[in-house]
C-alpha cells in the first residue's frame, strides 16, 4: 500500500501557540526554509499522521484576518489562493485559544469560506479551567461546519487526537460559514454571472487584496463595469466584518460560557474584587480619595515656594528696575501672570502621575467595566466612559473621543455633558478657593478636609454629567442599540518611563498651551487696570489725597486708598462695576466679575486675572496671590470677599458653568451645528448661576 | 518715553497672540491631535 503524502497549513492569529502546536506535531524533525521571493518566514515540518498519511506541515505566518495589510498577512492569501502552489494544503488548521475564541474565529469564518477542509484547533485547554470557561463542542461543530481538536500543546494534550483528525480531512465539509452574496446581493450576483466557475470568496479577495489565482488577474476584474471605487469596497469589507462578527457572536451564545465566579487564576481573582457590584466601587472610592488628600498635603510646601519666589521677584523688579510702565508691567502684569500659572504645577503634575499609575497599571480598564453598569441605567454607552474618564483632563479631545460611539444620540449626549467633568482647568481655580474658604483641618485626625472638599467637586461634576445625560436621554426622541466590548489588559507594573513622559508632556501642554493665554490676558487686563478715561484716574492722587487731609492716614494707608480709588475708574473698573448687579446677588464682587469673564477663554485665567487685578489695586507687591486674595474685603461691608459662603458659590459656579470657548468651538465642529454648543453655553451657565445663587443665598 | 513704547509693544503681541488664537486658527492637517488640541 502506497503512503500518501498531503500538505497541512497552520494559520491563526499571532500568538495563539501555532508554533506550539507545529512543534508538538514534527517534535524535533522541523526544518526551518526561506523561500524565494518574500521578506518574511515559512516554516515547513514533517510529521507522521498514520501508517498511511505524512504530512508536510506548514507554518505560515500570524495574521489576524484574510484583509491583508501586511507582508506577513500576504504570503497567506497568496498561497490559499493559488492551487498551482506546490504547498498548496489538502487541509487547512486554523490555530486559536481558549481565552480569545471570538477574535480567533474571525480568520476561521474567512478561511473556511474559500471551501478547502479545514480543522479548528482551540489551543490552551488548560486554561479553560483556571478561566472559567467551558465549550459545547457538538453545537459548536455542528454550526461552523467543522471538526474540533481541544489541544494544550504547551502541555502536550489532545496531540495525537487531534493528528487523528487530521487524517479524516477528505470527510470534512467545505461549506462556507457566511454566504458572500449577503455582504452585497446585486454586487454579488453580478460576479457570478461573469465568472460562473469560480468560488465567490476567492473572486471578492481577488478584488480586495492585492493578489491574483490561478487564470484570473486582478486587471481583468477592475475594467469590468462592476468595478467599484476604493472607498465603496473598503465599506464593503466592513459590512463583511461585521456579518462575520454578528455570525460569531449567534454561536458563542451557546457554544461558550464564561463564568468568573469560577475562575481561579490570580487575575480573574483581582478582577472579581476590582469590578464587584460593592467592593469594586467602594476600592474605586478609596482610590479617589487617596488621590485627592496627596493633591492637597504633598503640594503645599512647593505651591507656597513657588508663590512666595514670585512674590519676591514682583518686588525685587518693582525696586530695581527704572520706574515706568513697562516696570510697573513686568512687577504688576507678567510676573504675578507667570506666578499664576507655575503654582499649579506641582497640583497637576501629582493628579496625573496619579491617572498615569491607573491607566498604566490596567485597573483603568476595569474602571470603565465597572461604570458601564451605571451608564446604561442612564441612558450613555459604555463607551461613553472613555471620553468622561479622559475629560478630567482636558474635554477637547474627550469631546474627539466620542468619535468611536456609533450611535448618534449616545454620542451626542455625551459630548454635550462631557465639559461638566472636572477638567485639569478647574483644578487651579478649585485649589485657591477651597485653600482660602475651606478650613486646613483634619477630620477624624486623619481626613483633610480641603482634600475631600476637591474630591467632593471632582464627584459632582461626574454626577452632574451623568444625570444631564439622563435628562437628555428623556428629551432626545431617538431609539437606537449598541454594543460595548472592552479588552481587559493583564494588570503589570507602571513603567516609570512612560508615566514619566505623561506626566511631563500633561504638564507641559498647561505651561505652554494656557500659560500663553494667561500671560497674554494678564498683559491686556494690566493695560485695562492702569489706564482710565476719565480725570477721576489721571487725578486720583490729588483726589484721594485732599479727601483724606484731614484723617491723618500714613503713607501706605493713602497709598493704598489711591491705588483703590485708580482701579476703581480704570478702564477694567468701570467694566467691572457694570456688570456687578448681576454678580452681586452671588456674593462676588466686580473684581470676580472681571475674573469670571476673562476665564471664558480659559477657566484657569480666573487666578491670574486676579493676580493681575490685585498686584495693581494694592501697594504691596511683596505679598502672595493667596494672602492678597484672603486679605480683599468689601468696600462697604467691611466683610471678606472670600468667605464662605462668597467661596462655596464660586467653586459651584465653576463646577458647572461652560466657562472655556474652546470646547464650544469643538462641540461645533464635531456636531456640524451652532444649536448644540449654544444649547450647551445657556444650559450649563444658567444651571450654574441659578446654583451658585441659591448657594451664597442660603450660605450668607 | 522708552519704557511706554517697550509696554505698548508687549501689549500689541498679546492682543495679536489671543486674536490670532481665536479668530483665526489653522486647520489642523492632521486630525489625529494629541491631548491638547486647541485646547487652550
Amino acid at each position: 500500500m502506497s503512503k500518501q503524502n498531503i500538505n497541512v497549513a497552520l494559520i491563526g492569529n499571532p500568538n495563539t501557540g501555532k508554533t506550539s502546536v507545529f512543534n508538538a506535531l514534527t517534535g524535533l524533525k522541523q526544518q526551518v526554509g526561506n523561500y524565494p521571493g518574500i521578506t518574511v518566514e515559512k516554516k515547513m515540518g514533517f510529521c507522521k499522521l498514520s501508517n498511511t498519511i505524512d504530512a508536510n506541515i506548514l507554518d505560515l505566518p500570524g495574521t489576524y484576518s484574510l484583509n491583508a495589510s501586511s507582508a506577513d498577512e500576504n504570503v497567506v492569501i497568496e498561497l490559499l489562493l493559488n492551487k498551482n502552489d506546490k504547498l498548496y494544503p489538502d487541509v487547512i488548521v486554523v490555530v486559536s485559544e481558549v481565552e480569545n475564541l471570538k477574535r480567533n474565529l474571525l480568520l476561521f469564518t474567512q478561511i473556511k469560506d474559500l471551501e478547502i477542509p479545514t480543522i479548528l484547533v482551540i489551543n490552551m485547554i488548560d486554561r479553560m479551567d483556571y478561566k472559567g470557561i467551558s465549550l459545547d463542542i457538538p453545537y459548536l461543530e455542528s454550526h461552523l461546519n467543522t471538526k474540533i481538536a481541544l489541544v494544550s500543546s504547551r502541555k502536550n494534550i489532545g496531540i495525537d487526537s487531534f493528528k487523528k483528525l487530521i487524517t479524516t480531512y477528505k470527510t470534512l465539509s467545505t461549506a462556507p460559514c457566511l454566504n458572500a452574496s449577503s455582504i452585497d446581493e446585486d454586487y454579488f450576483d453580478t460576479l457570478r454571472k461573469t465568472f460562473p466557475n469560480q468560488s465567490l470568496y476567492k473572486l471578492w479577495l481577488v478584488i480586495t487584496q492585492d493578489v491574483n489565482f490561478v487564470d484570473l488577474h486582478r486587471k481583468s476584474l477592475k475594467n469590468n463595469s462592476f468595478t467599484k471605487t476604493d472607498s465603496e469596497l473598503k465599506r464593503l469589507q466592513q459590512k463583511e466584518t461585521i456579518k462575520r462578527y454578528q455570525f460569531i457572536n449567534e454561536i458563542l451564545k451557546v457554544g461558550q460560557k464564561v463564568n468568573s465566579a469560577t475562575a481561579k487564576d490570580f487575575r480573574s481573582k483581582l478582577d472579581r474584587i476590582l469590578t464587584h457590584k460593592v467592593w469594586g466601587y467602594l476600592i474605586f472610592f478609596f482610590i479617589l480619595f487617596g488621590i485627592f488628600q496627596s493633591i492637597f498635603e504633598w503640594s503645599k510646601i512647593p505651591m507656597d515656594y513657588i508663590d512666595r519666589t514670585f512674590a519676591n521677584l514682583s518686588s525685587l523688579a518693582n525696586n530695581t528696575l527704572p520706574p515706568g510702565a513697562f516696570t510697573n508691567l513686568i512687577a504688576q502684569g507678567i510676573i504675578p501672570g507667570i506666578g499664576g500659572i507655575l503654582i499649579f504645577i506641582p497640583q497637576i503634575t501629582f493628579l496625573f502621575l496619579f491617572i498615569s499609575i491607573l491607566e498604566e497599571s490596567g485597573y483603568m480598564s476595569r474602571v470603565v467595566f465597572l461604570m458601564d453598569k451605571i451608564m446604561r441605567k442612564f441612558g450613555l454607552s459604555g463607551k461613553s466612559i472613555v471620553p468622561l474618564i479622559s475629560g478630567t483632563a482636558c474635554a477637547i479631545p474627550a469631546i474627539m473621543a466620542t468619535r468611536n460611539i456609533e450611535n448618534w444620540k449616545e454620542r451626542l449626549i455625551t459630548i454635550l455633558v462631557t465639559p461638566f467633568t472636572t477638567c485639569s482647568a478647574r483644578l487651579p481655580v478649585y485649589a485657591i478657593i477651597i485653600g482660602l474658604v475651606i478650613p486646613d483641618q483634619f477630620v477624624f485626625g486623619f481626613l483633610n478636609l480641603q482634600g475631600l472638599t476637591l474630591m467632593f467637586l471632582y464627584l459632582l461634576g461626574f454626577a452632574m454629567a451623568i444625570f444631564s445625560a439622563y435628562i437628555l436621554h428623556k428629551v432626545l426622541k431617538l431609539n437606537c442599540k449598541t454594543f460595548f466590548v472592552v479588552e481587559m489588559p493583564n494588570y503589570k507594573l507602571p513603567l516609570l518611563k512612560n508615566v514619566v513622559i505623561n506626566v511631563i508632556e500633561k504638564t507641559k501642554a498647561f505651561v505652554f498651551g494656557a500659560g500663553k493665554i494667561i500671560l497674554s490676558i494678564a498683559v491686556i487686563l494690566w493695560f485695562l487696570a492702569t489706564n482710565g478715561p476719565t480725570h477721576k484716574f489721571s487725578d486720583a492722587d490729588t483726589i484721594i489725597t485732599s479727601k483724606n487731609e484731614n484723617f491723618g492716614l500714613n503713607k501706605t494707608d493713602l497709598n493704598s486708598k489711591i491705588a483703590s480709588y485708580k482701579l476703581e475708574n480704570s478702564y477694567i473698573g468701570i467694566m467691572g462695576k457694570s456688570i456687578e448687579p448681576a454678580i452681586s446677588p452671588l456674593g462676588y464682587d466686580w473684581k470676580i466679575g472681571i475674573a469670571i469673564i476673562s476665564s471664558f477663554a480659559a477657566r484657569e485665567v480666573f487666578v491670574g486675572t486676579l493676580a493681575t487685578i490685585y498686584s495693581v489695586g494694592g501697594s504691596d507687591n511683596e505679598d502672595t496671590i493667596k494672602n492678597k486674595m484672603a486679605s480683599e474685603v468689601h468696600p462697604e461691608t467691611g466683610k471678606k470677599i472670600f468667605n464662605f459662603a462668597s467661596g462655596i458659590s464660586l467653586l459651584l459656579f465653576y463646577a458647572f458653568a461652560m466657562q472655556c470657548a474652546s470646547t464650544l468651538a469643538v462641540t461645533k465642529k464635531e456636531t456640524n451645528s451652532w444649536k448644540w454648543p449654544l444649547g450647551q453655553l445657556v444650559f450649563m451657565s444658567g444651571f450654574a448661576y441659578i446654583v451658585a445663587l441659591l448657594a451664597y443665598q442660603i450660605l450668607k | 518715553m522708552l519704557q511706554e513704547i517697550l509696554a505698548f509693544i508687549t501689549l500689541g503681541i498679546a492682543v495679536v497672540f489671543l486674536f490670532k488664537k481665536f479668530f483665526f486658527k489653522r486647520k489642523k492637517s492632521d486630525k489625529n491631535c494629541g491631548d491638547d488640541c486647541n485646547c487652550h
